[in-house]
């Protein structure tokens, strides 16, 4: 069911004064597929968000969400959108079954059964004041769903929790996962991303940097696997032969030799020759492999000296502006 | 789970059939009641206060005190009590709770929920006007007992007078809640607007007791032409029509001004 797409960005661009928060941004969700959009605070996130619920007037380019413009359609948007706003909480004295009444509509799904697959269903009547801050958020996934939206727009749903309340928050977008629902995950958590979303697409400075899925984004950015670990001294030496076979296997790229500890860097599958060839030898005790993950490759995109560039105006010989 | 039958097909009228304005309005009322008969503070300062006030003051003059035009004090302080009611939502109340809850985000929750632009000010509008008209309620049957309440001249002038005083500053207590950038300073500056109209506006000395510069301050607040409209009918001391306009004149211009200028 993945393709149809359900929003389309395209050029948006918002500016708060004379600070730009989303610049030329192009931005597409497909149906059926869990999209995360990442970068750092302030990357413009959630002004991207606003503008594809309506909740903000972009100032150029076109935003387009099942065929409605948000911009001049914000309300209808709206009931086809579920979303999670970043920062907004519920009325503290309100409980949670009264929050579900307030908040159901007249296509809403059946209560029981989202209380049940969000593990509330014990919570019907504690104030909102009194839920653990795992609970509020699967409590605001469950309002996000609730009448049966087209998709769902969660903006920093795991922000702040501790690990074991953002693991259960996890495994409550997964059940919208299987069910086929299609999201757009607002995160700055690389883990979350790598665990949840189909697509990433970075975000620096309101511009895209880079999208794909995760293991794209890992390949193209995060740079080398490394295996690392001590030798016996007598071993020891950068021309050594040990040293000189690790750098004749598949994939490897470097090794070096310092004071006794060996740093071997390669692709993914050289860790698997190295590991290997350490077989025949002494087994190292201290043996360390650190794999590249989504969160090296964005810090790597996040962190580059060079900022993204907008794509230049092709300038044709005869001076025209194409 | 009923999420994984989406269909891929371009929005039906159903799914974009948008929320009733009346229903939402009425939807968010019962949920408002509801929360403020569960805030203690509200309750304090909504119901408690004024039957303290009325307790107090209505007591410490006696019948025969000529500062009163004739009037028996207990009486003559009865459309005050009610005015500290109307102010206490008007002016602290509802500020607070607009400003708390904008800070905290709840109204950009209403909105992205599909709650139509005005529903949650009208309720607001309800919610003060149906809580006025309570704790008004309790309040006349505590001071009944105690110290008997006089007929009511014109019943309709002083229901009108009630009512348009109790959206008025309802209204008023929207702007400030919208105007003021959170509910610290919604609460500072609500307490600020209170005490002086309660003092000179209703619940402190009657104006034959005050000096000329207190006179005219009491006369340019509006808590004062709240008490006035309810008082001259009530007692039949005169018709509390011109104070009634000043009234209905104070929230079309609140009303006017919230439309324009209050954002959600
Ligand atoms: N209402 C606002 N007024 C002025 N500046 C804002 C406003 N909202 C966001 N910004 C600024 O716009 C930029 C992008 O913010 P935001 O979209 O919230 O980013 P993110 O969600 O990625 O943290 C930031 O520099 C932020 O300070
Ligand atoms: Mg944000």
């Amino acid at each position: 069911m993945i393709g149809t797409p359900l929003v389309r960005v395209r050029g948006l661009t918002k500016t708060y004064g004379d600070r730009v928060a989303v610049d030329a941004l192009d931005l597409d969700v497909r149906a059926g597929e869990i999209v995360g959009l990442l970068g750092a605070n302030g990357a413009g996130k959630t002004t991207t968000v606003e503008c594809i619920l309506g909740l903000r007037r972009p100032d150029s380019g076109s935003v387009d969400v099942l065929g409605l413009d948000p911009a001049v359609d914000g309300d209808r948007v709206r009931r086809l959108v579920g979303s999670q706003q970043q920062e907004s909480a519920l009325p503290d004295r309100m409980r949670v079954g009264e929050a579900i009444a307030l908040f159901r509509g007249p296509r809403a799904a059946t209560v029981d059964g989202l209380l049940e697959a969000f593990g509330l269903a014990d919570q019907r009547r504690t104030p909102f004041s009194a839920l653990s801050g795992g609970q509020r958020q699967r409590l605001f996934l469950v309002l996000a769903v609730l009448n049966r939206p087209r998709m769902v727009v969660l903006d920093e749903l795991t922000q702040g929790l501790d690990p074991a309340a953002r693991r259960d928050v996890w495994d409550a977008i997964m059940v919208l996962r299987d069910a086929g629902t299609t999201v757009l995950l607002v995160t700055h958590y690389m883990d979350e991303a790598e665990a949840l979303c189909d697509r990433v697409v970075v975000m620096r400075d309101g511009r895209v940097v880079d999208t794909g899925t995760p293991e794209q984004l890992v390949l193209r950015h995060a740079g080398w696997a490394t295996v690392r670990f001590g030798t016996p001294v007598h071993e020891s030496g950068a021309a050594g032969p040990h040293v000189d076979r690790l750098r004749r296997l598949p994939g490897v790229r470097s090794v070096v030799d310092l004071d006794g500890t060996v740093e071997v860097r390669g692709d993914r599958g050289s860790v698997a020759y190295v590991c290997a060839d350490l077989v025949h030898g002494t087994v190292p005790h201290d043996l360390t492999v650190v794999m590249p993950d989504l969160e090296a490759a964005v810090l790597a995109l996040l962190t580059s000296k060079t900022p993204p560039q907008r794509p230049a105006p092709v300038l044709i010989t005869n001076g025209a502006l194409r | 789970m009923s999420t994984s039958t989406l269909p891929m097909t371009d929005p039906t009228a159903a799914e974009v059939a948008p929320r009733p304005l009346l229903g939402s309005v009425l939807a968010l009322v019962g949920s408002e009641l509801r929360l403020v008969l569960r805030e203690p503070l509200v309750l304090a300062f909504v119901f408690a206060f004024p039957i303290v006030t009325v307790l107090v003051i209505a007591g410490s003059f006696s019948s025969d005190d000529d500062g009163f035009g004739g009037v028996d004090p207990s009486h003559w302080y009865v459309a005050s009590y009610l005015a500290v009611v109307v102010a206490a939502i008007g002016l602290v109340m509802v500020p607070v709770h607009l400003a708390a809850y904008r800070e905290r985000g709840v109204l950009r929750r209403f909105a992205a929920a599909g709650f139509p632009r005005w529903s949650f000010l009208l309720a607001q509008l309800a919610v003060g006007l149906v809580l006025t008209l309570v704790a008004s309620a309790v309040l006349l049957a505590v001071a009944a007992p105690v110290y008997g309440l006089p007929a009511v001249h014109d019943p309709v002038r002083v229901a009108a007078a009630l009512l348009l005083g109790a959206l008025a500053f309802t209204t008023i207590g929207l702007l400030i809640g919208s105007l003021v950038p959170n509910a610290r300073a919604a609460q500072g500056l609500g307490l600020l607007a209170f005490f002086p109209s309660f003092l000179l506006g209703g619940g402190g000395p009657p104006p034959a007791v005050m000096s000329d510069g207190m006179r005219r301050v009491s006369d340019l607040l509006p808590l004062t032409h709240v008490t006035d409209a309810i008082r001259e009918p009530w007692l039949g001391t005169a018709s509390g029509l011109g104070h009634l306009l000043v009234v209905a004149v104070l929230l079309g211009v609140a009303l006017l001004v919230c439309a324009r200028s209050v954002r959600l």
